[in-house]
């Protein structure tokens, strides 16, 4: 066997060469990396199609109204439920195959990240109860779901997410949030369309930042 | 410059336990049988490869639990972190030593006489 240079003190698997360790670990890595990542880049360019479809099912059923009344038509809300569903009913699924078997500081970090996004959603769109309660104008009524929730929800995400150095996760969320006020200058109908091209571009440059990092090389600097 | 491959890691099994936990953030752990799923490895090679690893203070494990709800979690620690990180630049420094070597005038003019 030629001399490999470094590998004076192997005494197992002799002839497992530097190139081979290095094309392994960069393999090890990888699964490893796809197996603990949660959300994962096919999930995150689901959600940038459902965002789309959704508000934009939603811009289509306003963008007509004279006078505008801000009411959805009854298709682009069933669509939005199932849509919205199916990707809760995924990103459950994925966050508990991730999890398994994984303990420590980190996941409970993870879980409180869980619980308390859960609580902005909530408290996002339950928001909207008491202000149509309260009578609101139409205008209003049609600004507030397009874009208020998200920006509490972004908002909060940001804080969070910086508290616990998730940096990546914490400019998600500020962009959500930006891209939920910029909404806010749409007009009531305008600012669906705006939400949903926004939160597609913010899903799919994530889908293409996790696809990224998960591949990226452990080896070659 | 570091050029030794520390071996203790440099064994396909070992490489593959460390890369895996390595995977996890800081002060994770994971269980035993999660990793014996990720690896396909079977359990007597896997509590063999883990004890050498825990042996050089690589990895930590804890046991949780009793009988048959007993739990094994396994975590990398921070010298065998370290050991990782010293183990890759080692990796980097040969394999770019290798490539100098095969570009070096000298390896193309010998390849020339060839």
């Amino acid at each position: 066997m030629d001399h490999v240079p470094g590998l004076a003190g192997a005494t197992e698997d002799d002839g497992f060469d530097p190139g081979q360790a290095a094309a392994l670990l960069d393999q090890a890595t990888r699964q490893a990396r796809r197996a603990f990542t949660p959300l994962t880049p096919l999930l995150f360019t689901f959600r940038a199609i459902v965002v789309l479809v959704v508000f934009g099912g939603c811009w289509l059923s306003v963008r007509g109204q004279h006078p505008y009344t801000g009411h959805i038509s009854g298709w682009a809300v069933a669509v939005a439920v199932v849509l919205v569903a199916v990707s809760i009913g995924w990103t459950a699924w994925v966050i508990g195959r991730a999890g398994t078997g994984v303990s420590g500081p980190a996941q409970r970090k993870w879980q409180a990240w869980t619980g308390i996004m859960a609580a902005a959603w909530i408290i996002g769109y339950g928001a909207a109860a008491p202000l149509y309660h309260a009578g609101v104008s139409h205008p209003v009524w049609g600004l507030y779901p397009a874009s208020a929730p998200l920006l509490i929800i972004g908002l909060a995400g940001a804080a969070v997410a910086a508290a616990f150095r998730y940096w990546p996760l914490a400019v998600t969320c500020l962009a959500i949030a930006v891209a939920a006020a910029a909404a806010g200058f749409g007009g009531p109908a305008g600012s669906w369309l705006i939400t949903g091209v926004g939160l597609c571009a913010v899903y799919l440059c994530l889908a293409a930042f996790t696809a990224w990092r998960q591949r990226r090389s452990v080896v070659e600097p | 410059m570091t050029t030794e491959l520390d071996p203790l890691i440099h064994v396909p099994t070992r490489l593959k336990i460390v890369a895996t936990l390595a995977a996890l953030p800081d002060g994770d752990a994971l269980s035993f049988t999660r990793l014996q799923d990720m690896l396909e490895l079977t359990p007597g090679n896997l509590i063999i490869q883990l004890r050498k690893l825990e042996d050089a203070d690589y990895i930590s494990s804890t046991k949780t639990g009793s009988g048959s709800a007993q739990r094994t979690t396994v975590a990398l620690t921070k010298k065998g972190r370290a050991a990782l990180s010293a183990y890759i630049q080692a990796l980097r420094d040969l394999l770019g030593g290798l490539d100098v070597e095969a570009t070096s005038p000298t390896a193309q003019s010998a390849r020339l006489q060839l």
